[in-house]
């Protein structure tokens, strides 16, 4: 808290300056960030963190795209990550999951504690790890399947539903239990009444806002703890937008929700708590959305949620 | 007036190009009197009537007499396209003319084809593409209308061993033509300029496809028409639903009023299934891991490399490795195994390349969202990825089925036997199952067979015992069965596809 003060009085001096009229020199604005910064980890908030983060640096070959970030995310709760293009916000979500694994060429330092475990420690299971933590992307990427095999898509492949010859052979036909999956799956993304008289249709039929919630029902369906969405309503009108967003209300009240938007508006409607990143993979302010909006500490960050800088 | 003049000229180049076809391929004999006229002289006609009509056109468009958008300049590209049929025209002519060597007719040409290109390419465009073809057109014209050039021409280059004569000559140089006339003719009709090039492209491209298809379709007629006479002979059908077509079911047999091509048609089919089956499993797998596990660099790159050599290699040389390697550890002699074996290695590298290409055109978005729930990468390909390369991979088996069922050379190294055997090779009653190693026998699949290819190939080099027009029926039952195969091929390509979107 004592940290907050002194750089609350540093802005204030910058504050002073700018109604000085004069002209602010960037070095002054990353120095005071730069105090920001240590700051950000102190982020109080109520109740338990769901995700936590020290230290945590990611490469891409010799490109530094997340620089030495460390942030508490509160469970049950929405938390955005707002922040230019290009300033590695995909990055960082990834590292929550450890999809960043499948690139090649990026590399990984820091922790990331779910559940107070280390998901960069050697022995961590990668499928524990992403049903714990499911993913929704920026484009609808349902596969080629009937909007029913979506949504049991990973229960089946974890062997947690055996449905088909297989299942029936074995003995342990799960055709009802998969049912039932499905429809609490859908119900919970807000697609039951759309589709349920057409479980069986191919679910590239569906409409681009339909295939996003069916995104979001088959990473329910996996019966996650924290679901991290990437621009889940960027490839979506405003109708299909408003959906998703009444969806990640709903969805805080019993998951961790991290979102990435390009979208003030929506990460001001929708989320608890808001990171906003600047260029060069730094967390530059992190505190309670309202705060963030109306009266952030840094000015880089009131450029930026005001729209001069971007 | 000036677009029905130009719809007039297409219209006679196109039935002109259509008569040389069918007069090439003697569907039409040159002898046909229409009104007196020969066919030849009456192409003679039409290329007079519509050389002029080009002229015409053209110059009526470059004083103005009607509005057109023509360009200034005739541009380079038509002159060089020119400039070939100038090089041809300006050797024949020196080569017929003045008696000169190849060597030359070859400069002559060259000149008149520098001088063409460069004349028509600053030629304002109602000229440029009017003028040249309207010339030619009234040439050839004259030539075939006066007589010059009649159904008993013959020219026979001193220079040359080959003799020309007028049935095929005629016919080729008016397809030719009527492409020309056709071209310029449609442009003419929207009035140059770009919407003119456009509509002359389009109608020459139109022309080809069809030409194409054409050739295709009489092919396939030609072998129709003289195989079906066998393949119906002693053929009855009833009473009632029952059909007998022994040239279908049975061998060739001493004392045995029809003979047939059964055993054949049964070892093509036989080795077309083994190929397949081994080819299959082999080649999906080894794309997969090129695609999926190899860490994309050298390795895959010379793999890749390889593997499209393989496809082009020729399928003698396979042969020769199955008669080198594979038939002294059959029991040293021919063997529909070792055939399969050899035709599964020839489709291999065709299943490898397009599996590969279908699995790599799969959108990773697939991989992650598999891979974001938590499923495995094995599953992720079994059940995500592969469903969604089946359509392409069946497609690739589809055009290796079609090389391999009518491969001669392999068959004739390793599989062939005696190549009009009575009987077919019985391979699933021939299972035994033994309680040593390797328990499955089947003593069918060690022996030789015939197949559709070797047999028609037996006739050609040998006609031991068979005549022709048992080898046209030979080679229709071939089409027929690669046709069967094809269709299986598009029945499952459609199969997994609707898989994939209903
Ligand atoms: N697969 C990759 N390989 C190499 N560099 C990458 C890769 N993905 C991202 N980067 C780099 O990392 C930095 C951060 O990228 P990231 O995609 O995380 O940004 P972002 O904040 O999500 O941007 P946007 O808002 O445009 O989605 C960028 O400089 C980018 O060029
Ligand atoms: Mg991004």
């Amino acid at each position: 808290m004592s940290d907050q003060t002194v750089t609350r009085t540093n802005d204030e001096q910058q504050s002073n300056s700018l109604t000085d009229q004069q002209p602010t020199s960037h070095t002054v604005d990353a120095e005071t960030d730069e105090q920001l910064v240590d700051s950000w980890t102190d982020y109080e908030f109520e109740g338990e963190a769901a995700i936590t983060v020290e230290d945590l640096d990611v490469y891409y070959g010799d490109d530094h795209a997340i620089d030495s970030i460390s942030m508490e995310i509160p469970e049950q709760s929405v938390t955005a990550l707002i922040g230019p293009s290009g300033c590695g916000k995909s990055t960082y979500l990834r590292c929550l999951n450890r999809m960043n694994d499948r690139i090649d060429s990026a590399r990984v330092d820091g922790t990331v504690e779910i559940d107070g475990e280390n998901i960069y420690e050697g022995d961590t299971d990668l499928v524990e790890l992403r049903k714990k933590v499911g993913m929704v992307f920026q484009s609808p990427n349902p596969f080629p399947k009937s909007i029913r095999e979506n949504v049991s898509y990973g229960p089946r492949k974890h062997g947690d539903v055996n449905v088909g010859l297989l299942g029936k052979l074995l003995g342990g036909d799960d055709s009802e239990a998969e049912r039932r999956l499905v429809e609490r799956s859908l119900k919970q993304a807000a697609l039951w009444d759309e589709v349920s008289d057409r479980l069986e249709d191919n679910a590239l039929g569906l409409s681009g806002g339909q295939q996003q919630r069916l995104c979001i029902a088959r990473c329910l369906a996996v019966d996650p703890d924290v679901i991290l969405m990437d621009e889940p309503a960027s490839a979506l009108d405003p109708v299909a937008t408003a959906k998703i967003e009444d969806l990640i209300e709903q969805l805080a009240e019993e998951y961790t929700v991290v979102v990435v938007t390009h979208n003030m508006q929506q990460a001001a409607r929708i989320s608890d708590q808001t990171a906003v990143f600047l260029t060069g993979g730094q967390l530059v302010e992190y505190d309670d959305t309202d705060k963030i909006f109306e009266n952030p500490e840094s000015d880089r960050v009131e450029d930026y949620v005001t729209g001069k800088f971007g | 007036m000036f677009d029905r003049v130009a719809l007039g000229i297409v219209g006679t180049a196109i039935v002109t190009f259509l008569l040389g076809w069918t007069t090439l391929f003697d569907r039409t004999s040159p002898d046909t009197a229409v009104a007196g006229l020969s066919l030849f002289a009456l192409f003679g006609v039409a290329f007079l009537l519509a050389g002029a009509g080009l002229i015409a056109a053209g110059i009526a468009s470059n004083v103005g007499l009607f509005k057109t958008t023509a360009d200034q300049y005739t541009g380079l590209g038509t002159g060089v396209a020119f400039g070939v049929v100038g090089f041809a025209t300006g050797g024949l002519v020196t080569t017929i003319l003045f008696g000169v060597g190849a060597t030359g007719s070859a400069l002559a040409g060259l000149v008149v084809a520098l001088i063409v290109t460069l004349g028509i390419a600053v030629l304002p465009e109602d000229i440029g593409t009017t003028l040249p073809v309207g010339l030619l057109a009234l040439v050839w014209g004259v030539l075939l209308a006066a007589g010059f050039v009649d159904v008993g021409w013959v020219w026979d280059p001193p220079s040359l061993a080959a003799t020309f004569h007028a049935p095929i000559v005629v016919p080729l140089v008016t397809i030719a033509l009527s492409l020309l006339v056709a071209w310029s003719g449609a442009i003419v009709a929207e009035g140059f300029g770009s919407q003119g090039r456009q509509n002359g492209a389009y109608l020459m491209i139109g022309l080809n496809a069809f030409g194409m298809i054409a050739v295709l379709l009489l092919l396939i007629l030609f072998v129709v028409r003289k195989g079906l006479p066998t393949l119906l002979e002693g053929a009855q059908f009833g009473p009632g639903l029952s059909i007998s077509v022994p040239f279908l079911t049975k061998g060739v047999m001493l004392g045995q009023q029809y003979n047939g091509i059964f055993p054949a048609i049964v070892g093509t089919v036989w080795l077309v299934v083994g190929a397949v089956v081994l080819a299959i499993p082999m080649g999906i797998g080894a794309a997969v891991f090129l695609t999926e596990y190899a860490e994309q660099g050298r390795f895959t790159a010379v793999i890749e490399t390889a593997t499209n050599a393989l496809w082009s290699t020729p399928s003698i040389v396979y042969g020769l490795f199955g008669y080198a390697f594979l038939v002294p550890r059959f029991g040293n002699r021919n063997s529909l195994l070792a055939g399969m074996m050899v035709l599964g290695f020839m489709l291999l590298p065709l299943v490898v390349i397009t599996s590969r290409e279908a699995i790599k055109s799969v959108p990773d978005e697939y991989r992650d969202a598999s891979a974001a729930l938590g499923v495995n990468q094995w599953q992720t390909i079994r059940s995500v990825v592969l469903p969604a390369a089946m359509p392409g991979v069946v497609t690739g088996v589809i055009l290796g089925v079609g090389r391999i069922a009518g491969e001669t050379a392999p068959i004739l190294l390793v599989t062939s036997g005696a190549p009009f055997p009575a009987r077919a090779p019985s391979i699933l009653g021939s299972f035994r199952f033994t309680a040593t190693p390797p328990f499955v026998q089947n003593e069918a699949l060690l022996q030789a067979s015939s197949a559709l290819p070797y047999q028609l190939y037996a006739v050609i080099t040998a006609g031991v015992g068979q005549e022709e027009a048992f080898g046209w029926g030979t080679a229709l039952v071939l089409l027929l069965v690669v046709l069967g195969f094809y269709a299986i091929g598009i029945a499952s390509r459609i199969y997994f596809r609707r898989k994939l979107h209903q």
